[in-house]
């Protein structure tokens, strides 16, 4: 059976694969029993057969060539029919090999551990397209972005503002196209943004930012209100927006990890980590045993303080501030231990292109240790919040995102799983040693503040486990892959960062980067916040915000 | 509230005596970066990989000039792991705050 497919794919698709025909992944199809990616693609052929013009298969990813027109079509059948969450979009520039810019639609099939990527074709001289946001509302951002960055025109949007620049940026200059160069510096034009208007008697508006009072990064918030409870919020980011995916098209790679690291600040391993998994998917290298395991090791090191963060985040922000001393205190002993173990608090400077940087075997029992402690402690701390009505009060009930609202808008992380929307990338796309270890992933349904603290608690103990696993059977060896040379190729690499799903797309030309996607998870979930403030009252806001955990750096790229 | 006293209490204080008592950071801190000018060969390997760029080596006056500006540093450590003569080394310093930019660059050189 698995080797009638092997031999399919590449008597059939020999043309369209790329690099060494053995990449076809024989293991990935050996995963497969009864289902397989390549029924969903030939489901899409018998419906579609005329409107696809070519197809490619590299690893576990297939590549479609669609006509520009069926864009919605195809998009509507595959996301409603097969139920495959759409995880990104992205746009290249690739007018220098065939006079086409091309826009990406990615879809995950969970169950398969697959991508079907649909690809159009756009010319130069009709940026245009259609807009798949009213069939499918998770593109709303994406079409909007790719709209800045490059100048493909969503026909039909429903939103056609501008989202990334500013109204005081020069029409037609695109950043991301090939022909901008990095070192423009356009001048500003006068311009005007619309908000969108709640009228009605009683209605206020209440602007709040970009510049807050707390530490943090700017952002726009526009609440409408009748009396305390929110009637509407409008949300407004991209204030340091930074030409992150620009930059990485001109650095070499071993300097684009440290770039990756710096994305989201406290989600670094998890955006390093996809990225190296990307550049070593192109080079078909395989990391060495030890290295995956020490990846795990780490990017459950980093979910925990982050949910710790959290977990304090919203104790500060009900008010309790003994459970949020606590929780901080907590976070410090992680903080403290990371940095015993890597020299970094924060994880950073540990991962690399064909493995990691450093070796943590030796700290084995201190890590181990120091865990079991920090359960027992983290164990008396969620009790001490849960049997706290001042706390329970404020967070039940609070701030619900709906089932049906978080798949529309693919909320991704703890914030899903919160909302019944059992997703993990861990499970779903295994990758380093995640496909060794046994763990369960965590869902609620109540979509509340409650839930997605339940989640996160519910969490942190998989975590301590995924962690003692992994450092009793981490394997022995070396720990780092040289990888001497990368070809010309393109993949996606993901993980599950604490924030939730984390997608890169790299494509690799001439021994650099052509182009790099990068989808952060809370560029998914921002979108939430609007929907899970509504009815509640505007001191909850602060509440509801911390629960969702949402990154500005990860967002403004 | 009892419960909240109680573990008040058992708590105690968790906090250091820094910076009165220095706290030490551990070994294989990725702290400030140290370069040796005995070891140096100024062969620049480090400043090709360096990712914010704030190694640099100047040729002048018939001197080699090598700097390292912290400002910029990221701590990353690809100057040690690169350099051949082991000249550059992550230390476990980190009370870097400064007044002036100069106090944040390490100089070293050598005639031609």
């Amino acid at each position: 059976m698995k080797s009638q497919y092997v031999d399919t794919i590449k008597k059939e698709f020999k043309e369209f694969v790329i690099g060494d025909p053995a990449l076809v992944n024989e293991t990935y199809l050996t995963l497969k029993k009864d289902t397989n990616v390549m029924a969903y693609v030939d489901a899409i052929r018998k419906e579609f057969g005329g409107l696809i013009t070519g197809e490619a298969v590299l690893r576990n990813e297939v590549y479609l060539t669609i006509k520009k027109e069926a864009n919605v079509k195809i998009c509507d059948y595959l996301y409603h029919q097969f139920n495959t969450p759409l995880v990104s979009i992205f746009a290249t520039d690739e007018r220098k090999t065939d006079g086409h810019f091309k826009v990406h639609y990615v879809f995950s099939c969970d169950r398969e551990d697959a991508f079907i990527i649909l690809k159009i074709n756009i010319e130069e001289k009709s940026p245009q397209y259609r807009s798949i946001t009213s069939t499918i509302p998770v593109a709303n951002w994406y079409e909007r972005e790719i709209q800045d960055m490059f100048g493909l025109v969503p026909q039909g949007h429903p939103d056609p503002r501008h989202l990334i620049h500013f109204e005081d940026w020069e029409t037609g200059l695109y950043p991301l196209r090939k022909d901008f160069d990095i070192r423009t510096k356009p001048k500003r034009v006068k311009g005007e943004y619309v908000y969108r208007r709640v009228d009605g008697e009683g209605v206020y508006e209440i602007p709040v930012g970009p510049v807050h009072a707390g530490v943090i990064e700017p952002g726009h918030f526009r609440f409408s209100v009748a009396g305390e409870p929110i009637l509407n919020l409008e949300i407004r980011h991209f204030y340091t927006h930074k030409g992150v995916e620009k930059l990485f098209e001109n650095i070499p790679f071993d300097k684009a990890v440290f770039l990756a690291e710096r994305i989201s600040g406290d989600n670094s391993v998890a955006h390093a980590v996809a990225f190296c998994q990307a550049i070593e998917k192109i080079a078909g290298v395989e990391i060495p045993p030890r290295a995956k395991y020490i990846r795990t090791i780490l990017l459950e090191h980093e979910r925990l303080y982050n949910h710790l963060g959290d977990i304090a985040g919203i104790a500060t922000d009900v008010a309790f501030a003994f459970g949020a001393a606590q929780a901080n205190m907590l976070k410090e002993d992680l903080l403290q231990l990371n940095e015993y173990v890597t020299g970094s608090r924060l994880l950073r400077g540990m991962n690399t292109i064909g493995g990691v940087r450093r070796d943590i075997g030796d700290n084995k029992d201190k890590i181990l240790l120091k865990l079991s402690t920090f359960q027992q402690e983290f164990r008396k701390l969620m009790e001490l919040l849960m049997e706290t009505p001042s706390v329970v009060d404020r967070i039940e009930t609070t701030g619900r995102i709906y089932n049906d609202i978080a798949k529309e808008l693919h909320v991704v992380g703890p914030a899903g799983r919160a909302s019944g929307i059992d997703r993990d990338t861990r499970r779903d796309h295994p990758y380093a040693a995640y496909r060794e270890l046994n763990f369960k992933v965590q869902a609620h349904k109540s979509g509340d503040v409650y839930a997605r603290t339940r989640v996160r608690a519910d969490e942190v103990h998989e975590s301590i486990a995924i962690i003692e696993q992994a450092l009793w059977s981490l394997p022995e060896g070396a720990i780092k892959n040289e990888v001497k040379e990368i070809p010309d190729g393109f993949a996606l690499g993901y993980t599950e960062a604490p924030r939730g799903e984390t997608i890169y797309w790299v494509r690799t030309e001439g021994g650099r980067i052509e182009r790099c996607k990068v989808r952060d998870p809370s560029f998914c979930n921002w979108l939430a916040i609007e929907y899970a403030v509504l009815d509640n009252i505007v001191p909850d806001f602060p509440i509801i915000n911390k629960s969702l955990s949402l990154s500005y750096s990860g967002n403004d790229m | 509230m009892l419960e909240i006293l109680k573990r008040r209490f058992r708590t105690g204080i968790v906090t250091t005596g820094y910076p009165a008592v220095p706290d030490i950071a551990p070994p294989g801190f990725r702290g400030k970066p140290e370069l040796s000018g005995d070891r140096c060969t100024y062969c620049g390997d480090c400043v090709s990989a360096c990712p914010p760029g704030v190694i640099s080596l100047e040729k002048v006056n018939g001197e080699e000039k090598l700097t390292l500006s912290y400002c910029g540093c990221i701590f990353c450590g690809r100057c040690e792991e690169v350099c051949p003569y082991g000249a550059v080394k992550l230390t476990q310093e980190y009370e870097l705050a400064s007044k002036t930019k100069d106090d944040l660059q390490t100089i070293i050189r050598r005639k031609t």
